[in-house]
Order: structure tokens, then C-alpha cells, then sequence
């Protein structure tokens, strides 16, 4: 720690310094304005260089002179003032007299501090100019201070300056604490502006104790330390002495500016503020033990504001970030964007990983390892769950395409002069997002028709005894597996008869056929059928059943019609729960494999053949329940003899129920849907095709088809 | 007349860092090994404040301060705790007996100057 090599150094580097300040101060006049700015901005340094180290040798007769020659050189290059010829003249005489004392430092003399005195009333004049006055007017100087700091006009305070009010506990002096070493550290963080003793705590003569402090200081204070400097500057005595220390007004914006670009994190309000230092870290605790002792409890905000006045408007700032943040991070946890290409891909991957699983599952079996095959399901029971959340990431709620309908219905009854109330009821029903990405057309098309030709116009409403308001309802649930969309509406309904004639009259029907209602009202799903007298603007034109039954079709959806004449009718869409993955049943006749849908299957039973035998009906008695079978070896076509045991899988399919022969059962299997070529689009009762574990190809059945040819095929038995 | 202050501390090295610090800034320093020392060589001379450490042999810290809160001479001396972050009751304890100013072990140069700053002006 070599003190004499390092004030060398300082002598040294002070003359430099010095004589460049000549230079620069001498060109001053005459030069264009970035060239002088360039020229304040070198001599200001050089000041403030001085004044820095100079203070670290404790030459403080130098730091004192250089800083108010800082303080203006500051001014000028703020553009506060402008240069001139006296002024130049004045900072040249400084720059002699920092010389001066520069000189007298190193020689070791007595610095001749008074001929600086006349220098600095000249420079007063420069900082005081254009300063705010201050309510401290009559600012009272702290007596028998050496001024290791510019003792200032009060009038030079302005909002630039720190406001610090600070009372000494009583026990300072007793702790070995003087009010003034304090004040004296204080000046060397900044520029102590004002200091105006508060005195109001001094007490009558006879309560006087000479041991006591009943010292109080207000003091502006110009400084770019930071509030946590300035409040450690108290450190030793803090803890008995009232401090607040309020900032500038230039601070306030800064802090402003602070917390509107800090991260966007999810923070205490206290937390904002003391990262962006309009608070220091003992403040806030003292505004939370104060926060503590109300009741009601009251929020920090407001007790700090109580405290603190000037924080206002950072508080506002801190409070607006705290929302804004509050609210993002809200939407980011509600939601978040994927692709839905890398869903896709992650739903193919996991039917992949079912299918290998099922493999797996079936090469465990055969080897008969115990260990083995417990792994193995426990590992298929985690893939079960994996493929279930995985679906379900494609899962959205329908209620989004429903409320488009209170538009739509809204507008077309207008213009139709209907009046129309549209009921929603299970809107946060999921279903897979493709599902509802293409149910939307066939929707509108059911809820143009229910309102086209489904409500009657009011007075025909009137006339029936019905509300003056038609309603049309939009109902979405599940039921087994399915989705369940029912567009209904409080109409006239589909009338048999109209839609028989029609028929008949396109061409569609023989005029000797006897249809139930039902078979009638399929009839409208037929192409080109329209039952409109008039084609209307929005439907009738006789292509929209068709089109609708087809796009549900290819969601591999079917749609029921519902009527009561003068009722209403229903148009239920049926859709399947997922488009990529079912649970299967897998059952066998000959070599091949087949696979139903699990949720479609009720029970197994085997199949008594003396019973059967008996009636010659392929029908049999379940728990006297009549069920009709489907020999599916037959219904194929499959050649060979049939085994000595044949398996009933009981099925259920839109409320009717049938008995499926087959030869094996299998079990259940988790089933990764691989859709059909178009070549076997027109065949009926296959849904679908999937991979099994050992590498074979099944094909999936479709048992609503399955049914629904069976019933076609007996009813032409029947007939013949 | 440069200021004094009696730098209190059981362990040299840190004694002879105190002191060279505060020597460098101008000041003038007194040494003792521990309370006792401290006490006899603050006969005769006047500080202006003392740094001590908390541990000590013969007599520790916190019993100096309060011999020093006691003297007439140097009731009103400040004191610097010299303490390192594990002597949490220690300065409970010092807190009672009326210590105010601590600098926490180790300290750099800096530390110690600005806390001396603060007490004492130079």
C-alpha cells in the first residue's frame, strides 16, 4: 500500500489533465456546436477526474474547489448555460487555481484556499442562475461545519435533488454516533445542496439532557447514487433514527422507465419495487410490519403511497406492470399454441406405439415369462394412458362452433321475418378438433334447413297455439364412445306423407313401397330430394341432406332424423369419440381376425347349438330378450366347415341389439384406425382397417352398418 | 493533527491490515491485542474511535465497550464491531450493550474506510 508512489502518480496525472483543460478551455470560442460539445465534455472530465482522485488522498481543500467548477463545466455541457467570454475567463482562472492547490498538495504547504473564495462567488453565480427556489428559504447553515463540502444558496434546489429527512435517535451521541460525520460522508456521494437543521425536536431547557441528540436534518441532495447508497450512508444509525429519503423527480422517471422494461415475471409489488430501487430493502420491511400491526390489512401499495407521496406515480407504474404481467402469464397457463402437424405427428407415433406394444404384448405371452409379461402390461397400461392424453390434446370443446349459430340463426330469421331463439346446451363437450373442423358445414346446412323450413312464419305459429318464438336447439353429449350433436328445432316437422309423394314423384320411390315413417324420413338424405315447394335463398335446392349425410359419413358419423309431425323435428348427428384410436374387440372366424368396437360390444356367450337347432330361426332368447344373430361366416362368405364352438358377441348399436356369431374370441385390443382405400368405400359394414400385434391386417367392423344390411337383407328374405 | 483510532484485535495480521488502511487515509492508529491492552493504552492518549474485534482473550469486545461507555473520556468515542457473519448472538449481544457499527469479517479496505467515514470525519 505505497501511498507516496500513488499521490505521485496523482500529481502527475493532475498537470496533464490541467494543461489539456487550458487547451480545450482556449479553442472554446469560435467552434461549431459538436466540436464544442466535444470540448465541454473533455474539460468536464478532466475536472471530475481530478476531484475523484484527489478525494481518494484525502486533498479534499481540491476536491472541494473542483467540484463546483464541475458542478458548472456540468451545466454548460447540459446546455443549462451558455459559454461565454467572462465564463471562459473565470474557468481559466479556476483551472490556475486547481493547479495551484495541485502544487501546494505536493510540496506539502498549506494550500492558499482563500484566493479560490473570490473564484467560487463567481461560479455560485452560474449554478444558482436559473435554479428553483426552495420553501426552505431561510436555510439555517450547520454550525462550525469545515466545509468539506459547497456550502449552497438554498435557492439552488431544485426537483433534481434527493430529498433525505433524517431525525438522530436520542442516543446517538451516547452511541459514539456524530450527526455530522454522517452528513460530511454524505457529501462525498454527491453534492449536499441544502441542509436545513430541523429543530423542532429540541425541548424546553429543563427536559434538556447535553447527552441527548435532538438533531434533524433536511437536506437536498444533488447525486446520481443510488437510493440503497444513500440509505446505507445511515447504516450505523438507522435503526434508531427516522430516515426517508424520497427521490427526484428525474428518479421517478427513471424508475418508471425501469419497471416498464424489466422481465416479465409474476412479482410482489414490493419486489418490483425494490429491484427497481424506488424502494430500498429496510423500507419495505417496514412497510410490511406496518402492514402487519392494521387490520383490515391494507395493500402495500397504499401504505407506501401514505408514506410516501412522490412514489405515486411509480406505484401506479409498478401496479400496471404487476396486471400486465399477471394477465400473460395467465393466458400462457390457460393455453398454449402447437402446431397441429406435431400433434398429428405425436398421435401417429403413439398409435405406432401401440400397435408395437400389442406385439410385444403377444411375443410376452407366448413365451410364458412371468416377469416378463407383468412388465409388459404394466408398460401397456402406462401406453393406455399415454394414448388417451395424447387424444385428448386434440379435444376441444364444441361450444366455440356452437355459438357461431347465434349469428347465423340471428340473421336468417331476420331476414326470413321469423323470430328465433337459439338454446345451446353442451357446449364444453369435447371432441376431436378435425372432428370440429368439419362438422361445422353440415351443422349449418341442418340449422339453415330448421330454420328455413322447419319454423313456421308467426302467424302460422300463432294459429297452431304456439309461442309466437320458434326455438332451434343446438344439444352436443356423449353416449357410449359416441358424440351425440342434436340440431332440433319446435317446428312444423317432417310430414310422411309430403315427403312420400315427393319421393314418388322423383323417382325415388315406388308408389306401391310401404315405408315405416323412419324409412320415409331417411329418404330426404337422398340425392337430389328436396321437399321445398319453392327453392328458397338459403336452402332447398335439393343438395343439402345428401351432402350433409356424406361429409358425417366421412367422419365416420351417421345422422338420424327424429319428427313428429306439428312438433318439431331432430336431426341427431352420431359421431365417433376419436378419428385415430379405439379400444377394440378382437374376435376370429376362419384364419382371419376382425375387430369391433369395443364400446359396441356388450357381452360374449357361447353359442348353444341344440338351441338353436331347434327353431331353425337365427334368432335365440336372451334372458327373454328375442336377439338376432349374424353368422358372420356366412354374412362373408367364408368356405370350410365351422368349428365344433361357436361365440354369440353380443353388440348394440343406436338402441337395437344383435347377436354376432363368430368362431374365437380374442379379447380386447388397443386399435390403431388405418382408414380404407376408396376402393371399399361402398362396402357397408367395414369401417376401417388395423394392424394386430403380430403384424396382421384386420379389417374393423362397422356393426351400425353390420346391423343395418342385415335387417335390409332379411327384409328382402321377408319379402320373397 | 490527524485523528486517532485504536485498532483492537487478538490477531496481528489483521491488526497490521487495519492499520495500514486507516494509515493510509491519514489517520494515526494505536494497537492492542485485546480488551485489557486496549483499555491500558487508552490512558493518557485521546482516540477519536475505536475498531475492535468481538473474540477475544483477557477481555472481548463487548465487555471493552462497555468499560468504554463507562469512562468519562471515552463515553462518546464511537465504536466499529469488527464480527464475522456466524457471531449472530454475539451481536445480540453487542447490540444490548450499545454497538451500532458493525463491519463484518472479512472486510475489504473500502468497507472499513466507509464505515470509518461515516463515524468519524477525517
Amino acid at each position: 500500500m505505497n501511498m507516496d508512489a500513488a499521490l505521485q502518480t496523482f500529481f502527475t496525472e493532475s498537470r496533464e489533465l490541467l494543461e489539456d483543460m487550458e487547451s480545450q478551455l482556449l479553442q472554446l470560442e469560435g467552434i461549431d456546436e459538436a466540436q464544442l460539445q466535444e470540448s465541454l465534455n473533455a474539460v468536464f472530465r478532466a475536472a471530475h477526474t481530478i476531484k475523484g482522485s484527489a478525494g481518494i488522498f484525502n486533498l479534499d481543500f481540491i476536491v472541494a474547489f473542483t467540484h463546483v467548477v464541475e458542478s458548472v463545466l456540468d451545466r454548460l455541457r447540459n446546455q443549462q448555460i451558455a459559454i461565454d467570454e467572462a465564463l471562459v475567463s473565470l474557468l481559466l482562472s479556476c483551472r490556475d487555481h486547481i493547479a495551484a492547490l495541485v502544487d501546494a498538495a505536493e510540496a506539502k504547504e498549506p494550500p492558499d484556499v482563500s484566493a479560490g473564495e473570490p473564484l467560487l462567488a463567481e461560479l455560485q453565480q452560474y449554478l444558482a442562475a436559473d435554479a428553483q427556489p426552495t420553501s426552505h428559504a431561510a436555510a439555517t447553515q450547520v454550525a462550525n461545519t469545515p466545509p468539506p463540502f459547497e456550502r449552497m444558496a438554498a435557492d439552488a434546489v431544485s426537483n433534481d435533488c434527493w430529498h433525505i429527512s433524517v431525525r438522530f435517535g436520542l442516543n446517538s451521541f451516547r452511541d459514539g454516533m456524530d450527526p455530522l460525520s454522517f452528513l460530511t460522508y454524505l457529501g462525498t456521494l454527491g453534492n449536499l445542496v441544502s441542509v436545513t437543521p430541523l429543530a423542532e425536536f429540541i425541548p424546553a431547557l429543563e427536559q434538556y439532557d447535553c447527552e441527548s441528540c435532538y438533531l434533524g436534518f433536511a437536506i437536498q441532495f444533488a447525486s446520481q447514487a443510488s437510493k440503497q447508497e444513500i440509505e446505507d450512508v445511515f447504516e450505523f444509525v438507522k435503526e434508531d433514527s427516522e430516515l426517508h429519503i424520497i427521490s427526484p423527480n428525474s428518479q421517478l422517471t427513471e424508475y418508471i422507465q425501469l419497471i416498464e422494461s424489466m422481465p416479465e415475471i409474476d412479482q410482489r409489488l414490493g419486489e418490483i419495487l425494490l429491484q427497481c430501487g424506488a424502494l430500498t430493502a429496510a423500507e419495505l420491511q417496514r412497510a410490511l410490519s406496518r402492514q402487519q400491526q392494521q387490520q383490515p390489512t391494507a395493500p402495500i401499495g397504499e401504505i407506501l403511497a401514505h408514506g410516501d407521496a412522490s412514489l405515486n406515480p411509480v406505484l401506479d407504474a409498478a401496479l400496471t406492470k404487476q396486471s400486465k404481467v399477471r394477465e400473460s402469464l395467465a393466458k400462457e397457463q390457460k393455453s398454449l399454441r402447437v402446431d397441429a402437424d406435431k400433434l398429428d405427428h405425436l398421435i401417429n407415433l403413439v398409435g405406432e406405439l401401440v400397435t408395437a406394444g400389442a406385439g410385444t404384448s403377444l411375443l410376452a405371452d407366448s413365451l410364458g415369462d412371468g416377469n416378463l409379461c407383468e412388465s409388459v402390461s404394466i408398460l401397456n397400461g402406462l401406453l393406455e394412458e399415454v394414448r388417451d392424453a395424447a387424444l385428448k390434446l386434440r379435444m376441444v370443446p364444441i361450444g366455440a362452433t356452437f355459438s357461431r349459430f347465434q349469428r347465423v340463426v340471428r340473421d336468417i330469421a331476420k331476414e326470413l321475418g321469423k323470430d328465433i331463439e337459439l338454446q345451446i346446451t353442451g357446449a364444453e363437450t369435447e371432441l376431436d378438433k378435425s372432428v370440429v373442423e368439419k362438422i361445422g358445414d353440415p351443422l349449418m346446412h341442418l340449422v339453415r334447413n330448421a330454420i328455413d323450413h322447419g319454423i313456421e312464419s308467426q302467424a302460422t305459429r300463432l294459429a297452431q297455439g304456439k309461442s309466437e318464438r320458434g326455438e332451434i336447439s343446438l344439444h352436443a353429449y356423449h353416449d357410449s364412445g359416441n358424440i351425440v350433436i342434436e340440431v332440433g328445432d319446435d317446428g312444423k316437422g317432417l310430414d310422411p306423407e309430403v315427403i312420400r309423394r315427393k319421393a314418388i314423384e322423383k323417382g325415388l320411390l315406388d308408389e306401391q313401397s310401404n315405408l315405416s315413417d323412419e324409412e320415409l324420413f331417411n329418404i330426404i338424405f337422398e340425392p337430389g330430394f328436396s321437399t321445398a315447394a319453392q327453392v328458397s335463398n338459403l336452402s332447398g335446392r335439393g343438395v343439402g341432406m345428401d351432402v350433409v349425410k356424406r361429409n358425417i359419413a366421412d367422419l365416420r358419423g351417421r345422422v338420424e332424423v327424429l319428427s313428429q309431425l306439428g312438433q318439431g323435428s331432430t336431426m341427431r348427428i352420431i359421431l365417433p369419440l376419436t378419428l385415430a384410436i379405439i379400444d377394440g374387440f378382437v374376435i376370429g372366424v376362419a384364419d382371419e381376425q376382425y375387430v369391433l368396437p369395443l364400446d359396441t360390444v356388450l357381452e360374449c356367450l357361447e353359442l348353444n347349438s341344440a338351441e338353436l337347432d331347434s327353431t331353425d330361426e337365427p334368432y335365440i332368447n336372451l334372458r327373454g330378450q328375442v336377439l338376432p344373430l349374424i353368422f358372420l361366416r356366412d354374412y362373408l362368405a367364408v368356405r370350410g366347415s365351422k368349428p365344433r364352438r361357436q361365440s354369440i358377441v353380443v353388440v348394440q348399436s343406436g338402441g337395437q341389439s344383435a347377436g354376432i356369431v363368430v368362431d374365437r374370441l380374442y379379447g380386447e385390443f388397443q386399435t390403431v384406425i388405418k382408414p380404407l382405400g376408396k376402393l371399399f368405400s361402398r362396402v357397408g359394414c367395414v369401417s376401417g382397417s388395423t394392424i394386430l400385434g403380430n403384424g396382421t391386417v384386420a379389417l374393423i367392423l362397422d356393426i351400425h352398418g353390420l346391423l343395418d344390411a342385415m335387417i335390409a337383407y332379411e327384409q328382402l328374405q321377408y319379402r320373397r | 493533527m490527524s485523528k486517532t483510532i485504536l485498532v483492537v484485535d487478538d490477531s496481528a495480521s489483521i491488526r497490521q491490515v487495519v492499520s495500514m488502511t486507516l494509515k493510509g487515509a491519514g489517520y494515526s492508529t494505536i494497537e492492542a491485542s485485546d480488551g485489557r491492552d486496549a483499555l491500558a493504552k487508552l490512558t493518557g492518549n485521546r482516540v477519536h474511535l475505536v475498531i475492535s474485534d468481538v473474540n477475544m482473550p483477557n477481555m472481548d469486545g463487548i465487555t471493552l465497550l462497555k468499560e468504554l461507555k463507562a469512562r468519562p473520556d471515552t463515553k462518546f468515542t464511537p465504536v466499529i464491531m469488527l464480527t464475522t457473519e456466524s457471531e449472530a448472538a454475539k451481536k445480540e449481544q453487542g447490540r444490548a450493550a450499545g454497538a451500532k457499527a458493525w463491519v463484518v469479517k472479512p472486510f475489504n479496505p473500502q468497507q472499513l474506510m466507509a464505515a470509518v467515514g461515516k463515524l468519524i470525519m477525517p
